[in-house]
């Protein structure tokens, strides 16, 4: 990136010089015969579409850290991060990896960015669905899960945070959130506790009976009633089918 | 390929397909307000392994219309190397929708990384050779002929040892590819280096000519347009266009419009314009089937 590698043919090293400024450019001159007018045009355009590439994934973020410190951490972004996709939703990602190496930002800042992501990412992951039947017996068949899903827990309560509410410390306990795409395409969080994330976890690859996953979450917690998780679990189960999470039975 | 190319499904007039737009064409289907509407564009790499509501948004347009790529991110005139693996992407999507047309800028986005923009490519000896071996590498493994398009930019090159149209020419040569012409960056590139955008317009080789665009822009100064395709078409594009049309016949043109994104009634008004152009050339040329505007075919 810096362009100074003579190896190369005059237009590219030209052509490294040129990005080197956009990057940075108080550390990199404009390449020399370059008018400064015209140069800026680039420094402003390349920036600010990286900007809002990157803003519209993030808006609480942007928020709580204020203008100023989004602009300078985009701007480091931007100088240090060598981007090696070409699709545009990889953009968002890009910056979510990149932000622990950050030093400065709040100690939510990842966990945050995480959940603001993650919307972005189950709204477009590229699922298949498995052959199932809607109704269908969840505790002696295998329950299917929304493809689109992942089971999160954060040690900050992402889904509170805004620019009034900046938690200073991190939970006793983990939040533990579920995010979902549902049948009309809509992405949905939910609130859940540790058991129920657990039990979607299990269930998520699709190959234990409702049963048999119940029969893993009650050894996991040291349950000795079985009979009694599992008549809740069945009730459980029905209640993530009526929300949409569940999707029916395996067939 | 030349025989694909023949049988080109892509005709008539389009619209760039924004998401914001997607719901209203979707709604206006069948009405005359999409009459005219004969083929949509979209950027590859907005569309490529998307799922969700944007698969389903996909489909309902390929079940519909004619669909062009339009790439931004091949960086063909960069210096990292080809994005192979990318372009092995693009030609499973490109059969799995049965998509016929795709076009790439004579521009570069990547410098090590993506920089998600189009920069400005030295007009050198070098570097015709260098954008010509990838454009027919990217040929090779697509299976079929792309268009490259004149990119719109902002600094001329102090390096540059030819001018515009000649790098256009020299590349479209060396790699046998065909055009996209962008008839607004003709304009738009007039206006920031002084040049003559009929004269320019004349020097494109006509009988590679598939595909142009035609769009807004925004005049910052007198002596700079920034090309943001985010305001109507301005009357001297328009008259480029019809230029364009009486020297090369007519081609599938679409209206791009990508920021500032008006009702699609405003945006059909300017893609009937688009189909009234092509429709007197055509009336025209069918008066007069002796006349030179019939198209000729790209060479072997």
């Amino acid at each position: 990136m810096s362009g100074a590698d003579t190896d190369l043919p005059l237009f590219q090293q030209y052509q490294l010089a040129f990005t080197a400024h956009i990057r940075h450019p108080r550390l990199h001159a404009r390449p020399e015969g370059v008018p400064a007018k015209r140069m800026r045009v680039y420094n402003e355009i390349v920036f600010n579409n990286l900007q809002s590439a990157v803003g519209a994934c993030y808006p609480v973020l942007q928020r709580v850290l204020g203008k100023r410190a989004w602009q300078a951490l985009l701007r480091r972004f931007f100088a240090e991060h060598q981007a090696n996709s070409p699709f545009f939703r990889d953009i968002p990602k890009a910056f979510l990896a990149f932000l622990p190496q950050v030093e400065t930002l709040p100690p939510y800042a990842v966990s945050l960015a995480h959940y603001e992501w993650v919307e972005l990412a189950i709204a477009s992951a590229d699922t298949v669905t498995p052959m199932l039947t809607a109704e269908g017996d969840l505790v002696q068949g295998i329950p299917i899960v929304a493809p689109a899903l992942a089971v999160l827990a954060y040690d900050y309560p992402v889904q509170k945070i805004s620019v009034r509410f900046k938690p200073r410390q991190a939970l006793a306990e983990p939040v533990h959130l579920l995010v979902f795409r549902n049948q009309q395409d809509e992405v949905k969080f939910v609130e859940m506790n540790a058991m129920t994330a657990r039990l979607l976890e299990l269930l998520q690859p699709g190959e234990l009976t409702g049963l048999a996953a119940l029969q893993q979450l009650g050894m996991e917690m040291g349950h000795a009633d079985s009979t009694s998780l599992i008549t809740f679990g069945a009730a459980l189960l029905e209640d993530l089918r009526q929300q949409d999470i569940v999707w029916g039975v395996a067939v | 390929m030349g025989q694909a190319q023949s049988h080109h499904p892509i005709k008539g007039a389009g619209l760039g397909l924004k998401r914001e737009l997607l719901p209203q064409i979707q709604a206006a289907y069948g009405t005359s307000l999409t009459a005219h509407l004969d083929f949509v564009e979209i950027a590859p790499e907005n569309w490529i392994g998307a799922g969700g509501k944007y698969a389903k948004q996909l489909a309902w347009f390929t079940e519909r219309y004619p669909i062009v790529c339009h790439g931004l991110c091949l960086s063909l005139g960069g210096p990292d190397p080809l994005n192979e693996d990318f372009l092995r992407q693009v030609k499973q999507f490109l059969d799995q929708h049965q998509i016929p047309l795709y076009t790439e800028h004579l521009s570069y986005c990547s410098d090590g990384g993506y920089l998600y923009d189009l920069l400005p490519i030295p007009f050198t000896e070098e570097a015709v050779h260098h954008v010509a071996r990838r454009i027919r590498r990217t040929q090779e493994i697509l299976e079929r002929r792309i268009a490259v398009e004149n990119a719109s930019f902002y600094v001329a090159s102090p390096i540059a040892e030819m001018d515009e149209a000649s790098f256009i020419r020299a590349v479209l040569q060396e790699a046998d590819c065909d055009l996209h012409l962008d008839i607004n960056n003709i304009y738009v590139n007039s206006v920031n280096f002084g040049f003559d955008p009929h004269a320019f317009l004349r020097e494109m080789p006509g009988e590679r000519i598939v595909y142009a665009h035609i769009a807004g822009h925004d005049h910052e100064t007198e002596d700079l347009i920034i090309d943001t395709h985010g305001q109507d078409v301005i009357d001297p594009v328009w008259q480029l266009l019809r230029e364009a049309y009486e020297l090369f016949g007519v081609f599938p043109t679409l209206l791009e419009r990508d920021t500032n994104i008006p009702p699609l009634a405003d945006a059909m008004h300017e893609v009937n314009k688009i189909a009234g152009l092509q429709a007197a050339q055509q009336g025209i040329a069918r008066q007069q089937p002796a006349d030179a505007v019939s198209r000729k075919r790209a060479s072997a």
